[in-house]
């Protein structure tokens, strides 16, 4: 009983301390800020924004986030939207109208191109800073007057498409049919992604595309076409380009079942972890990583960076506020690697947050 | 007679064209292919006719299927933990669904919400309880037996080919034989006049939800051991999908209409169409848009012999 009112008291101090160490750290950023910082590091709130962690990549996402904030000693706030666009503006409103928006960041992934503009407008509104990635409509830019919009990054789907054709062809020696899954046709991901793949049909002339069918990102869907498609064409198929690993794991199965496992090449792109064990077991040959975790982590970290005055977002030039992020080839010489993903922190530090900028959209 | 036979022969009408068009088509490899992919839908299909005989509409199958598949992947051998329950995980996840189909049946008959709220509901925890299920790393299933065993054939089809058939002969049989399928079709015909008639319609009604609910359930648990991993998204697109094979079918939605042979009739013409076009090279850009015409005219056909009677349209 009386260690329990003696500990209360010890924490009813720490708490006095904490919050007058915390009082002096606002007043003395106040002076500081001067030299650009806004909040003293214990007062950032950081926010990770992504469509539901029912899928692993999204989850790696809000992993990584949550990696980084802990090695600054501070939390990462957890928000899932279900996809559904309303319910994501509505969540970031919520958070923004709550607590202390001016040390607040955000690292969102928009729903789709249309919700960027509202997201980066209420967070302009309330003072906070976010950074967005994959979707945003081409002709919004985070440097038409935004001062809180650090940055848009995303991935060449032309570039990913392309590197994975390419790896497949090698692996079939530079001859030979393959057959393509698309996405969901209206995407610009399933778009820019085919786009790369009759890129590298044209380096290849040895390479025929027998038959392209859309199976709508979805492994069940990919399954039963790509069984099909394996009718029609048979044993001249030689290859199977997935525009993302979900379909190309359902394709997979369904070589399992005609008994052409191994003998056809298959890539994907995303590298979930079960394709990166395909890989590495044999049965895929190559996917691109986009680095989840690193994403995850990379909107906090330059949101961390601005709001402790060691980044200064105005000033930095227009291609690291709006650019295509490199990424990865894995195949069976790397797999290894992306099996357990995972952040470094190096990556991370404030002089390193652009290190992977690769080029400028469009 | 066109109600009757119109299904039947646009299959058949169907099946012809693509023969004619397609030398692959009419191979014994693409039957079987054709089936294969038919099996599923076969399945959850059957269990949707029981709803919609009671002139109910049941929205729950993708949550149902995403639930039972994640508890079968995460039952069986896999990469998540070492429980390996063999058959017994598949009972199990078979009654999941139907305790989802329970749910579904109670909710809607002794709170009196439309069928249509309650199992867009339940839909929303069944895939709530595959996500917590899922927790990040899909589970997958590591023997390679059991997706060999789904694949596998026996006479030259696949096994699933097989429960599904099964299902659907089990299903006729119900319908014809037995309460609940003889009171769907008279509570779908006349709720009140059965209820006059002493016919306890709010107990029919629910277990007719949970024979729906149980065969989602073996739905979830087919695509699992198919693709040998625990899929959130499995049963994504089937709801409608399975809706729309019944109709075209000629289970029609105001119930007490068609029935588990009619629905499969239904569930055929739509694999056939899915799989004729990308036989004969129907681009993909249009492929969805054909696919709709057909469906309507198939419907258009289906119900002229009603247009007399049916003066409400809703």
């Amino acid at each position: 009983m009386n260690t329990m009112t003696r500990s209360r008291r010890a924490i009813a101090l720490a708490t006095i301390a904490v919050s007058m160490a915390a009082l002096a750290g606002c007043s003395a950023s106040a002076v500081g800020s001067t030299s650009g910082a806004a909040c003293a590091p214990e007062d950032i709130k950081l926010i990770g924004q992504v469509r539901n962690e029912t899928n692993p990549y999204e989850k790696s996402w809000l992993d990584g986030g949550q990696e980084l904030a802990e090695s600054l000693d501070l939390e990462q706030k957890r928000l899932t939207y279900a996809g559904e666009s309303p319910k994501q503006l509505e969540q970031i409103r919520q958070e923004l109208s709550t607590g202390n928006p001016e040390c607040m960041v955000l690292n969102v992934l928009p729903n789709s191109d249309s919700d960027t503009t509202p997201i980066v407008k209420a967070v302009e509104e309330a003072g906070a800073h976010v950074v967005t990635q994959w979707n945003k409509p081409a002709d919004v830019h985070p440097w038409d007057g935004y001062d809180s919009w650090i940055a848009h990054i995303t991935y060449d789907g032309v570039d990913s498409g392309y590197q994975i054709a390419k790896a497949m062809f090698e692996s079939m020696g530079g001859e030979g049919n393959v057959i393509a899954l698309q996405g969901i046709l209206a995407t610009a991901a399933a778009k820019d992604r085919f786009a790369g793949l009759e890129l590298a049909l044209e380096e290849y002339p040895g390479i025929t595309l027998l038959d392209q069918q859309a199976a709508d990102f979805d492994r069940t869907k990919a399954f039963d076409i790509t069984k099909t498609l394996l009718t029609k064409y048979g044993a001249d198929v030689g290859g199977v380009w997935a525009a993302n690993d979900d379909m190309a794991l359902g394709a997979l199965k369904a070589l399992d079942a005609a008994g052409l496992a191994g003998e056809v090449k298959v890539v994907g792109i995303d590298a979930v972890p079960e394709a990166v064990q395909a890989i590495e077991d044999g049965a895929i040959t190559a996917t691109v990583s986009s680095d989840g975790p690193w994403q995850g982590g990379i909107g906090l970290a330059m949101g961390y960076c601005a709001l402790t005055g060691e980044l200064d977002v105005t000033a930095q030039p227009n291609k690291n506020r709006e650019f295509f992020a490199k990424q990865f080839l894995v195949t069976e010489d790397n797999a290894a690697d992306y099996l357990t993903p995972s952040i470094d922190l190096a990556d991370f530090d404030c002089a390193n947050v652009f290190n992977r900028v690769d080029k400028a959209l469009g | 007679m066109l109600g009757t036979y119109g299904p039947p022969a646009a299959l058949l009408a169907l099946c012809t064209a693509f023969s004619i068009a397609s030398p692959q088509f009419r191979t014994w490899t693409n039957l079987r292919n054709v089936l294969d992919s038919a099996s599923v839908l076969a399945v959850i299909t059957v269990g949707l006719t029981f709803v919609l005989l009671l002139g109910a509409i049941d929205l729950s199958i993708e949550g149902v299927m995403a639930a039972s598949g994640l508890s079968v992947a995460l039952l069986l051998a896999n990469n998540r933990n070492d429980v390996d329950l063999g058959f017994v995980a598949i009972i199990a996840a078979v009654a999941l669904g139907a305790c989802f189909g329970l749910a579904n049946g109670l909710l809607s008959t002794r709170l009196r919400i439309p069928s249509f709220m309650t199992t867009l509901g339940v839909s929303a925890i069944g895939i709530g309880v595959a996500t917590v299920l899922f927790g990040g790393i899909q589970p997958t299933i590591s023997s390679p037996a059991v997706a060999e065993w789904a694949n596998g054939q026996v006479l030259g089809l696949t096994r699933l080919t097989f429960v599904a058939a099964f299902v659907v002969v089990v299903g006729v049989l119900i319908q014809r034989y037995t309460r609940i399928g003889r009171y769907a079709r008279v509570i779908g015909g006349a709720e009140d006049l059965a209820a006059l008639s002493g016919v306890r319609v709010a107990r029919y009604k629910t277990l007719a939800f949970t024979l729906a609910g149980a065969l989602y359930g073996l739905g979830g648990v087919m695509v699992t051991i198919q693709l040998g991993s625990g899929i959130v998204a499995a049963g994504a697109g089937q709801n409608f999908t399975a809706i729309t094979a019944a109709v075209v079918g000629g289970t029609l939605l105001s119930g007490g209409r068609g029935g588990v042979i009619q629905s499969v009739v239904g569930v055929l013409i739509v694999t056939v169409l899915a799989n004729g076009l990308v036989l004969i090279g129907v681009s993909p850009y249009v492929q969805k848009a054909v696919q709709g015409i057909i469906v309507v005219a198939a419907v258009a056909i289906t119900t002229w012999p009603l247009r007399e009677r049916m003066r409400v349209v809703k």
